[in-house]
């Protein structure tokens, strides 16, 4: 090391100790704060990511013949890209309704159960009202995703998913 | 180091870990937020951990001032 560098201090006291090197208490309360900064800037970043990305609610489109599937019964497809599973059920009041089939948890995909009339997740047990999504039990916070579909003449279509 | 200087960095550096653990939650609830399209609680997140971690700057501020 040039002597110029050399504090003034050290070269009135040439003496080191074991342990002098170690991180002080100081330095590791300033790691913590740069930590700190990094997690608000991620933070911030999450924020910015989700307000601007793009969200895909897809487009009006035919689903399947509704007579191909019984009151009571169930349709997998996918909506709005080949990527999301949904689900469409028929109630026995002959209403149609379609849900994301990911579960709002985990995501892990859920079954509709016709005796209940419930969306079923089978990895954490949460359930869902068949009829509208929302949550009934188990740990999923958020309702399903709805997906927006219509009867035109014999055929469902998928409207778009909600936001 | 005097031993007032280390206690005061020590209780310091106790008190930045804990706005270090709810700024983990705050990050854990925007991911939430992110997965639910919900653009408002991240940017609630976010200005709360900023404020969180003003804190820690000041006091990391404090403790260089001593």
């Amino acid at each position: 090391m040039n002597t110029s560098d050399v504090p003034g201090w050290r070269r009135d006291f040439p003496f080191t100790a074991e342990g002098e090197d170690d991180v002080t208490r100081r330095e590791f309360v300033r790691y913590l704060v740069l930590a700190s900064g990094g997690f608000a800037a991620a933070n911030a970043a999450i924020a910015a990511w989700s307000s601007l990305r793009p969200i895909n609610h897809g487009r009006a489109r035919r689903i399947v013949e509704l007579e191909r599937i019984p009151a009571g019964g169930a349709y997998l497809f996918r909506y709005p890209t080949k990527d999301d599973p949904a689900i469409l059920v028929r109630l026995r009041d002959d209403r149609v309704v379609a849900f994301s089939q990911k579960c709002t948890h985990l995501g892990c995909v859920v079954y509709y159960s016709a005796d209940e009339q419930r969306m079923i997740c089978p990895c954490h047990e949460g359930v869902f009202d068949g009829r509208t999504g929302r949550v009934l039990e188990g740990p999923p916070q958020r309702p399903l995703g709805k997906i927006e579909v219509e009867v035109r003449g014999s055929t469902v279509w998928a409207l778009g998913a909600e936001a | 180091m005097r031993r007032g200087q280390r206690t005061v960095a020590s209780a310091v550096g106790v008190y930045v870990i804990v706005l270090l653990s709810l700024q983990i939650f705050l990050l854990t609830v925007a991911l939430d937020a992110l997965q639910g399209d919900d653009p408002g609680l991240a940017w609630v997140t976010a200005a709360l951990s900023v404020v969180l971690a003003g804190g820690s700057i000041l006091f990391y501020r404090y403790v260089r001032a001593r």
